[in-house]
């Protein structure tokens, strides 16, 4: 027997399925009710930042906290194969607070290549007053003012390994400017220990609970830790100051929970998911919260956290305090399945890094492109974004990379000031020989059909990024399919039988709708080509202005 | 935003996993009404009529609940390790090392204060499983002079009260009496680095001994006399002065795959009162011998230890020993006594994780007699065994053996490198 208190709970769970079913029939009779795939203004070139977000609290991500938990604690969103959430309606990353397009984008001039994110001089003339000492990464270095009042954060070469280490903070810098990331604005610069003095106020951290005014001999410390040239000059790296307030970094993945703008899990960001590739293109090991930054900065009125990688100098072969240790590049600091491998055979099952040879070059360190494999290469430490990069971002990413000429590699390999010219040379021939690597690995990795066009007329034309960049032969041929798309509720309708031919060019059927408004999904595959390319891209035109113009991509679902 | 609500991100159509801040929803059953009308028609609640407009809504949602990030349970665990055993602040601290060899596992508390930039006191106090004891107050000074000089002073008490006693000699009885030793000391210690590779190190202390019933049955007194072990029935103390000289090519003397350690040391026992005085040098060697990159390390390690004065009478526990996970690993801690000692140990280790874990089979060879002339490569006490090792940079926190000698197989677990 039901008791009343069941009967009323059986009562309301009739009223909620007739409440529903309500709302179904509503829905389902309510003419555009579903959300229309592609709104008129896309695909959007620019990722609306619309709150204000002036609230945002300076945070501490903690460097044994950020590394157990990337190591051990597998963060982020456990869905996988995820499609990038920052892209855009034709599978681009729109320009954000978090990214610039520049390479691969369009033509970026070799001077601005060079230039970078240099916006004026370096630190003015006359003494460095030292305000704090440097207190994060292993590379010496102090915070200092210059006489313009003009605030910089100053790192220097460790002892015996001079030009080392801000040689490559300085090429670093101009290669991830160029990709689109917010980076420091750097300057080389020669300082004497006579030019350094200590400001009024400046303090040094002893420990977790104690601090003390700065003295002479702090000084004298960071130097000592520093390489110090013949003539007596320490050669450093000067970045200036960033704009606006500084928050602290960012973790990759998850947001920022009091930033009201950042509504994408960072894991789900393809500009730090293509980090894989472009982190592998430069040996960009340390990839960690503790090398990110943001800052809150005032853009049209409005505040907004901007997200700048600002440390990218663990790159190449070299390290802070010397060249990198044979395995970066090759493991995460913990990766269980080697680990028992050669926990179990005495060490016989020879890691790849064991045997790589390299030239003696102490300025660039331990980089090589002989024997570089970019599908194997790992950070210290696995990101979030890391781990979630799919074929379609690598591909993304790749495209970029592969958009370097050797002319922009080697001028923006010049910036580091070697005085040395075959650590130059060796530089950007690796440099070279990695990005060629890159671009046969992951541009094949997937349909690699780009530039999907279609004409007045309905002529569809495309082309083949992998057989455009020389790393991979032409597949026999292509078949495209054509379909009306009804845009509001994702369907597809074919209008004709698929043509197969080998030309990247297509003539429409007869059956193309022509209405204003109209919507056409197209469908390329690749026949006789690798397995990866059988899968078809999707292009979505909408017909405007008598024009057909694309509104959708996708490389993968 | 809602579970299964869809999200509209740049362009792509996603579900999106709860937020931090789900609305209150009560009773269950309405929310469930409420999410079905939600997701069967999203024209209902939202009326965008632009990508940029959707994107809008969403950060709109996310500004109606913004919160401060605040840390979970294990990254609260990381701070307080790092705060309270890597950055070592002032206060109480824990306590893990060891009292005395053969104590056990080993717990403590101490209490820091610094003075100035390196200097600090300390004032600790240790308790083993085995009940012995700790309590030691400390000043110490590391890096001074350009980071040349270390200095530090102590002053302590510990009582340990099972040590074991086999007799002298090779082939003392397996079978171990025990006794209760107390130790009070205090001194100072100088450690000076000419250059990164070289040490000298100086130290002068007042000790004295105490030695009484173990806890554990046969008691010394009641096996040996003291004629067997020398110094059972005194209460000696003595100026203890060491000098000692080192070239160090490691990395780390708490973890290191290459370079080596050449060290003499001499101790000076001026005995007081009635006790006798006597000297003991030190020989140690250790080198790190990397193949391929540190794939493989083959690891060596010298000790001699010899009495100088052939007539002086040394009290038994302070003769040169070997037993334990720091000599011979497949003996029993102070297992071999005698005026000298002679330790040989080779390691083949491996390197199954660079940054944290190490492999080594090893081979131990040691002897000990009352004349140097007797200690004798044909009479050496050996062990195998193999070991895990889990390091840092400069650090090895534990290191876990299993090692079989003659008398039967041993685990070891210890804080520090075998050598």
């Amino acid at each position: 027997m039901a008791t009343p208190m069941q009967g009323l709970a059986r009562g309301r769970r009739v009223a909620a399925v007739a409440v529903v079913a309500a709302a179904v029939a509503v829905a389902a009779a309510t003419p555009n009710g579903a959300t229309p795939r592609f709104f008129a203004d896309d695909p959007l070139a620019r990722e609306p930042e619309t709150q204000d977000a002036s609230t945002v609290e300076p945070w501490s991500i903690d460097l044994f906290v950020d590394l157990t938990a990337n190591l051990f604690g597998h963060p982020g969103d456990p869905t996988p194969n995820v499609r990038a959430r920052d892209v855009n309606t034709v599978d681009e990353v729109p320009d954000s607070s978090w990214f610039t397009n520049r390479i691969g984008a369009g033509v970026v001039p070799l001077e601005a290549i060079v230039r970078g994110p240099v916006t004026g001089a370096g630190p003015a003339p006359g003494p460095w007053t030292v305000v704090r000492p440097k207190t994060t990464g292993f590379s010496p270095g102090f915070t200092m003012r210059d006489t313009q009042g003009e605030t910089w954060f100053v790192s220097f070469d460790s002892p015996g390994f001079p030009e080392a280490a801000t040689g490559a903070v300085m090429a670093a810098n101009k290669i991830f400017w160029t990709l689109g990331y917010f980076q420091v604005e750097n300057h080389l610069a020669l300082i004497t220990r006579d030019r350094i003095q200590i400001g009024e106020g400046a303090t040094i951290r002893l420990g977790s609970d104690r601090r003390r005014p700065m003295r002479a001999g702090d000084i004298d410390d960071i130097l000592r830790r520093s390489h110090r040239n013949a003539d007596g000059t320490y050669r450093a790296v000067a970045g200036r100051i960033l704009p606006g307030r500084v928050l602290g970094g960012f973790r990759y993945h998850g947001t920022r929970p009091d930033d009201p703008n950042d509504i994408v899990d960072h894991e789900h960001r393809r500009v730090l998911r293509a980090l894989k590739v472009f982190g592998a293109w430069t040996n960009l090991v340390d990839m960690k919260a503790g090398n990110t930054l943001d800052t809150l900065v005032t853009v049209d009125g409005r505040s907004r956290v901007r997200h700048y990688l600002q440390d990218v100098g663990s790159t190449f072969g070299t390290g802070a305090l010397g060249p990198r240790e044979y395995d970066e590049g090759y493991e995460f600091l913990y990766e269980g399945g080697p680990l028992l491998a050669r926990l179990f055979t005495l060490g016989l099952a020879l890691p790849r890094w064991a045997t790589i040879d390299y030239v003696d070059q102490p300025l660039i360190g331990r980089f090589e492109g002989a024997r570089f494999d970019p599908a194997r290469w790992r950070p210290r430490v696995p990101t979030a974004a890391f781990l979630r990069a799919r074929p379609d971002d690598d591909f993304w990413a790749a495209r970029r990379v592969a958009a370097f000429s050797d002319d922009a590699i080697r001028a923006l390999v010049k910036t580091a000031g070697y005085s040395v010219p075959a650590a130059e040379q060796l530089l950007a021939d690796v440099l070279i020989q990695r990005r060629d690597a890159i671009a046969r690995t992951f541009l094949p990795a997937v349909n690699p059909v780009v530039a999907v066009a279609m004409a007045a007329d309905g002529t569809v034309t495309f082309d083949n990024a992998a057989v455009a960049a020389g790393v991979a032969p032409a597949p026999a041929g292509y078949s495209v399919r054509w379909a009306a798309f009804d845009n509001a509720t994702d369907v597809a309708t074919p209008i004709a039988a698929p043509v197969v031919g080998a030309a990247l060019r297509v003539t429409p059927p007869a059956t193309l709708p022509t209405d204003p408004g109209a919507y056409v999904q197209v469908s390329i595959a690749a026949t006789g080509g690798p397995r990866p390319w059988a899968v078809p891209v999707q292009a979505w035109f909408r017909r405007t202005g008598g024009a057909w113009r694309l509104v959708g991509f996708e490389r993968l679902p | 935003m809602m579970s299964g609500e869809m999200s509209m991100h740049m362009g792509s159509r996603t579900q999106t996993k709860a937020g931090p801040h789900p609305r209150a929803m009560s009773p269950r059953w309405v929310g469930w009404c409420v999410a079905a009308v939600v997701m069967a028609a999203p024209s209902l609640t939202r009326a965008q009529d632009s990508r940029a407009e959707a994107i809008a809504a969403e950060q709109a949602a996310k500004a109606a609940r913004l919160a401060p990030r605040t840390p979970g349970g294990l990254e609260r665990l990381v701070l307080w390790v790092e705060r309270e055993l890597v950055e070592a602040p002032n206060g109480f601290h824990p306590l893990f090392s060891s009292v005395y060899s053969g104590g056990g596992l080993t717990g403590g508390l101490g209490y820091r204060h610094y003075l100035g930039d390196r200097a600090h006191l300390d004032a600790r106090g240790s308790y083993s499983i085995k009940s012995y004891r700790l309590v030691e107050v400390s000043a110490t000074s590391r890096g001074v002079a350009d980071g040349r000089v270390d200095v530090q002073g102590r002053a302590g008490w510990l009582e340990a009260t099972e040590v074991p006693f086999h007799g002298l000699g090779l082939d003392s009885s397996r079978d171990a009496s025990t006794f209760a030793m107390t130790h009070t000391y205090g001194g100072a210690t100088l450690a000076v680095r000419p250059r990164p590779w070289a040490w000298l190190g100086g130290a002068l202390n007042f000790e004295q001994y105490s030695i009484g019933a173990g806890r554990r049955t046969p008691s010394t007194r009641t096996v040996f006399t003291n004629q067997t072990a020398p110094g059972l029935d005194a209460e000696p103390a003595f100026v203890h002065a060491t000098a000692s000289a080192a070239l160090d090519s490691r990395p780390a003397r708490g973890y290191a795959r290459r370079g080596g350690l050449y060290e003499a040391r001499y101790h000076h026992y001026a005995g007081l009162d009635d006790a006798s005085t006597f000297g003991r040098l030190d020989g140690e060697v250790v080198q790190h011998l990397p193949v391929l990159r540190e794939s493989w390390v083959l690891s060596v390690h010298g000790l001699a230890q010899t009495t100088v004065d052939p007539d002086a009478r040394v009290p038994f526990y302070l003769l040169p020993s070997l037993g334990s996970g720091d000599t011979l690993r497949g003996y029993s801690p102070w297992r071999f006594r005698d005026r000298h000692a002679l330790l040989m140990s080779a390691e083949f280790r491996w390197t199954p994780n660079r940054n944290a874990v190490d492999m080594a089979v090893f081979y131990d060879a040691g002897t000990v007699a009352a004349r140097r002339g007797d200690l004798s490569l044909n009479r050496l006490k050996r062990n195998i065994g193999v070991g895990i090792r889990f390091h840092g940079l400069g650090v090895t926190p534990l290191r876990a053996e299993l090692a079989r000698g003659s008398e039967g197989l041993r685990l070891v677990f210890a804080g520090n490198a075998a050598f």
